[in-house]
Order: C-alpha cells, then structure tokens, then sequence
C-alpha cells in the first residue's frame, strides 16, 4: 500500500513539473498561434534568476518571486522588438525563437563556464505521513501547480480582461473593430507566458541543478504534449503534460528506462494519428 | 574567386568567436594567424629547436570545463618543463586546437595539428567517441605518437597510443572489495548512463562484485539527460540494494542522487559510490546528498604527499581564482602524466623524436612525482601503473571534502 501512495506522489510531482513547464508555452500556442522555441531559455532564465539571487547571498524565495518578473520583462520586451513581426509567419516564428533561444542559452553557458551549479531547496527534507517520506519541495511543487492551474483558468475565463483575450483569440478583426487593442493584448499574453516559464524555472531549479540545458530536456516533451492535448485551448495543453509527463515517469516501471523515452512518443503519435485535434476540441478558449 | 574567400573569411569568423569562448583559458596565448589554433611558444632563448607538442582537448562545447583544464595542466606542466630548461636544452612548444566536443569538427583540426604544424606528439581527447574519432588521423594516417589522458573503460590496445589515466582495474580492484569486506555492503544496484563507458566498466565491477562474494541486483541504462527516476529508486527499495554502484552522469545525475537521497537511502544505511567524482562534483550537488559517498581516483586534492600539494599551490599561482581545477576526473591528472612520460622518453632516446624511438621509450618511461605518486608504464601494455586512492565525501557545517580512506601503491592497469 505505502509503495502505491510513494509511486502516485512521485508520479503526481513529475506530472506538475511538466504542466508547470508546458503551461507558458500552452497559452503563447493556444493565443498567439505562435511555438516559442525559446520556451526552453526562458525556463532556464528563471532559474538562473534564483542563482544569481542564491550566488549574491540573497534568500532564494525572493529569487523565486523575481523569476516571473524578470521573465515578464525579457517576454515583454521580446514580443515588442522580435516577436510581433512574427505573427504573419508562424514558420518564421519558430525559427526565429529558436535563434533567441540559442542566444540566451550559449550566454548562459558562457557565464556558468559550462559547469553545473546546485541550488538549494529553500525548504529541504522529507515530511513523514503514515510512515512514509515526502519531499517537501515536491509537495511545493504540486500545491504550486495546482493555484497557478486553478488562477490562470479563473483569469482567463472569468475576468473581463480573459474575455477580451479570448475574444482576441476567436476573431481578431471584430475584437479590433470592438476598441480591443489586440496587439496590447498579444504582448501581455506573450509577457505571461514568458512568466509561467520563469516561474517554472525557478521552482524545478532546485530538482535538477542549474546548467545551460535545464530548459531543452524539456523542450521536445512540452511539444508533444501541447500536440497531444491540442492548440487552442486551455485545458488541453494541461491534459497534454498530464498525460506526457505521467507516461514519462510511468513507463520505466514497466519497460527497460532506455525504452521508455521513445515510447512515450510513440504512443502520443499514435494517438494523435487517430485524434489529429488532441484531446480537446470543443472550440477555443 | 571572391565568393570562395569571403566564405572562408566567414568560417574562419565564426570559429574564431567559438573560440573566444573559452577565451579566458587562451589569453596567455596567441592567434596563429593563418589557419586559426593557438600557439604558445617558450619565453626566453634555447640553443636547440623546439620540441613541438599538440595539445587536441574540448575548449568549447559540452565539455569544455574539462577540457580547459587540460589545456592549462599542458600549460602549467610545459612551463615548468621550460623553466627548468626543457627536454635536454630544448624547449617545447605547444599547439591547440579546439576539438569542440564534437568528433566531426575533431577531426579536422587535428589534421591541421599533424599535417600543418607537423607536430611531434598530440595528448587530449576526453570522451572515448573523441578518442576513437581523432586515433586514427593521429596514430595511422598521421604517423604520430598519441597520448590519451582520461580514465576510461579501456581495451584501448592501438600501437603507439599511451593511455594515462586510470582503468576500470585500477578503479575497481581496491574499491569494490574494500566496500564488501570493510564496510560490509553485499547487494549492489548499477545505474548508468547508456554509453559505452559504464557499459564496459560494469562488465568489470560486475567481475570483481562477484569475485568478492557480492551481487548485482540490478544493472540499467538510461538515456543521459533522463528526468525522473522514481522506477529505479523502487528498484533499489524493492531489492534491499544496500550499495548503488553509479555511473549515471550528469545532466541525469542530478535528479538520480537527489530522489535517491529523498528516498532515505543514505539514512537507512546504504552506500553510494561512483568511480569518477572529483572535486568538481563537490558542486554538482548540495552538500547533504553528498555525505557518504565513496570514490577511487589517482589523486585526490586531500591527498597528504609534499610534490602534490607544491604541484596545486604552484597551479594555483599560475591562474588564480581559476573555474578550471587540477583534478583527476577532468582527466587533469592524465595529461600531467602524459606531458612527463613524453619528457622523461624524449630524454631516454637523446633527443630523437622519430615516433619509433620516443614510442619505444615510453614503453618503459617512469615518472619518479606526479600528482597523486609516481607512475610507469608497463612495458608492452600501453597503460600505466599508478597509485590509486579511495576517499570518502564528508561534510562540514554545509563544506564537502575528500577525506582519503587508503591508498594502494601503483596498481596494475590489467589492460593489453
């Protein structure tokens, strides 16, 4: 019984990580129709956000409060100056992110010397229930994971400003026509995005240790898994990591580890072969 | 024709801003100009010419901190060499160039080391896929000696091809029965990376395990950046493994000692012991996931012996403050011995650098010092006998330290 509770926990606390990494790039998707092959970087800019912060012997729970700032920032400022040119050509898009990301991610390189750094949890250890260890920081992560699902999903769908992204989203040229600045719109979701992805960074970092490829690991799964559940909603890309990120930890239970990976995407790609919509079809958000 | 040069002068561009890169290990040297590399040529005046010496390591890449901390021990150690007026009143001169932890861009540049600077020997190479890739431009189309400085799995058994750094022998053969019979671990887990270097090592500790009157429970591979190992860490639960043999690298390394530590492995007695951790792993994790764990290394920065401490404090002198340590694993060690053994056999041929003669005699070259002890060759094996140290982490109010447990004089490499 306590081995079936430890594995779901275990499950649970992977899964969060990849909605936590998935949800930034979901919603720049899902709004923009826009893949952010930067994604990756900005997660890594989150983390290094709490390094620099650990590294100037700073607490690491401001490190973790500035990440989405800082990113909000970098995601604003990219959206004005590179990425609004983009959104004629999505193809463009792609490659033009992925350039941004290669930039920031050899940058960081460079400044690390290459190294792995370690940062801390700023809360460590192990709470027992039942007779059974629970990561404190993992169980950060999940409550975490859970108010930012549960906050995005309310400011989207139940606030006049969700509305007007929304209705941006479905119809740009009538949401002009109604006095909605779609482009004002466009840079704050893209700024939002960018957040959710520091934000992640941010809380991962102490799981994986800080090096400049903490964001690219991820990078190909969040894909799949915003395929997998479907562009243009909220909910799916949600669903999508749910599902990716459950297979991922899954699977090595079952298969040898080595397999597990490419399995993961077979399986997705055969779902998505008989469901090209993914998981959610109802309309968008 | 113009096309043709200004596409040369953009490749040449932008390999020389990859280089800069790692320019803080480069400042002391200068651009060749023409064909692109690094020389560093010996102050001050000698009577003989030169001895030419390439040094082919990763300054840019995946591996560029290893590799920059190969090329400054070639620095420091040639340096010393100069200093003391070089190989028999001949000075030598070192070549780099960037292997770029990539084997195809390798490749190349190595030629330019044979064919262009028409050097005497070439030492580097880190990864046993760049080892494998730059050999054969060095060893048989290049006609040139090769010193490869990295532990490694072995079986590397190509004339005129000298390998300093340790082998799975040298590595396993004190460890694992010290870990049976002193600290009383039987069951051992293998969790590794899925390349060719834990493959091989762990068909040898495998042996020694077994040969010891211990058991593998388990051996799995996993992909090199894996995420989430809760799988193998019930595993490790499930079969009562009491020591975990690791050979996972980072950037999966990371998550596997921590979920392995969150899983109170450590706490509940088991015993974690991965053969390449050096000083630098020290900050690869934070410090309680370290406590505990054992390695096997030719030299530890602990080790109590007056010629390594003068080495580090005079490596130190030279690049203060540097990211890159005088280490073992970075395969630093390695290339010290390397330089030394080329030294001590350009001394036992009178100076004759025909590949033949200088290979003969590094067959049998000893080095009397060298960080961790001496070391010889073994004649007729291309490996090196040297004194191999296990050491334990401990922690200190939140600081990791080596502390070393025992050392075994020069220990054979069973390899050839």
């Amino acid at each position: 019984m306590g081995d079936e509770v430890k594995l779901a926990f275990d499950l649970l606390a992977f899964i969060s990580v990849m909605v936590l990494i998935v949800l930034g790039l979901g919603i720049i998707a899902s709004m923009m129709g826009i893949f952010n092959f930067a994604h990756g970087e900005f997660v890594l800019l989150g983390a290094y956000t709490v390094y620099l912060f650990q590294d100037s012997g700073l607490s690491a729970w401001a490190g973790i409060l500035a990440a989405p700032v800082v990113l909000a920032v970098v995601g604003l400022v990219l959206e004005r100056l590179v990425i609004r040119r983009f959104y004629a050509a999505p193809i463009v898009a792609m490659l033009g992110t992925y350039a941004i990301g290669l930039m920031i991610r050899e940058t960081v390189r460079a400044l690390l010397g290459g190294q792995y750094k370690s940062i801390n949890e700023p809360l460590s250890g192990a709470f027992v229930v039942f007779g059974l260890n629970f990561s404190v920081w993992r169980t950060v992560i999940v409550l975490t994971t859970i108010l930012v699902i549960a906050g995005t999903w309310f400011f989207l769908s139940r606030t006049s400003v969700g509305l007007q992204v929304r209705g941006a989203l479905e119809n740009p040229n009538l949401a002009r026509a109604c006095g909605i600045s779609t482009s004002k719109l466009y840079a704050a979701t893209f700024a939002f995005g960018a957040a959710l992805a520091g934000l992640a960074g941010a809380l991962i970092v102490p799981l994986y240790q800080l090096s400049a490829d903490i964001g690219t690991r991820f990078l190909v799964q969040a894909f799949l898994s915003v395929m997998l559940g479907g562009v243009g909603t909220f909910e799916g890309p949600v669903l999508g990591a749910a599902a990716v990120g459950g297979m991922a930890a899954g699977l090595p239970w079952i298969v040898i580890p080595v397999l597990a990976d490419p399995l993961v995407f077979v399986i997705a790609l055969a779902f998505v072969k008989f469901r090209p919509q993914g998981f959610i079809t109802q309309g968008r958000l | 024709m113009t096309d043709k040069r200004s596409r040369e002068d953009l490749s040449r561009q932008g390999l020389g801003r990859r280089r800069l890169m790692g320019a803080g290990a480069l400042s002391a040297a200068g651009w060749i100009a023409g064909g692109g590399g690094w020389l560093l040529a010996p102050k001050g005046a000698y009577a003989a010419d030169p001895i030419k010496m390439g040094i082919a390591t990763d300054i840019t890449g995946a591996i560029a901190p290893s590799g920059n901390a190969n090329w400054q021990v070639a620095q420091f150690t040639v340096e010393q060499i100069n200093k003391g007026g070089g190989v028999l009143g001949r000075p030598i001169e070192l070549y780099l160039e960037d292997t770029a932890s990539d084997p195809k861009i390798a490749v190349g540049n190595v030629r330019k080391l044979i064919q262009e600077r028409k050097v005497n020997v070439v030492l580097g190479g880190i990864t046993s896929a760049m080892r494998q890739a730059i050999k054969d431009p060095i060893v048989n189309r290049g006609r040139t000696l090769y010193i490869y400085p990295q532990l490694y799995e072995g079986q590397e058994c190509t004339k005129h091809l000298y390998c300093t750094g340790p082998t799975p022998a040298q590595q396993c053969d004190k460890l694992i029965p010290y870990l049976i019979k002193t600290v009383g671990k039987k069951r051992f887990a293998m969790p590794s990376a899925n390349y060719v270097w834990p493959q091989l090592l762990n068909k040898y500790a495998r042996k020694v395990i077994e040969a010891n009157g211990g058991e593998v429970v388990f051996e799995e591979y996993y992909p090199l950046d894996q995420a989430e190992y809760s799988a193998t860490i019930g595993k490790i639960r499930d079969g009562k493994v009491d020591c975990v043999f690791n050979t996972v690298i980072p950037p999966g390394l990371q998550p596997f000692v921590k979920q392995l530590y969150e899983s109170g492995f450590q706490k509940n007695g088991g015993v974690l012991t991965c053969v390449y951790y050096d000083e630098n792993l020290l900050n690869y994790h934070p410090a309680q996931e370290m406590e505990g764990l054992y390695s096997c290394l030719d030299y530890f920065q602990s080790v109590d012996d007056p010629f390594s401490k003068q080495l580090q404090a005079d490596y130190s002198k030279k690049f203060p403050d540097t990211k890159y340590l005088f280490t073992a694993g970075s395969a630093a060690t390695g290339m010290y011995r390397g330089v030394k053994f080329y030294e001590a056999a350009v001394k036992a041929t009178n100076g004759d650098l025909a590949r033949e003669a200088v290979s003969a005699a590094m067959d049998k070259a000893k080095i009397a010092q060298g960080p961790g002890g001496g070391a010889e060759m073994v004649p007729g094996h291309m490996h090196c006998k040297m004194n191999m140290y296990i050491a334990q982490c401990k922690v200190d109010a939140g600081k990791t330290r080596y502390d070393v447990i025992s050392k075994a004089d020069m220990v054979d490499p069973k390899e050839c």
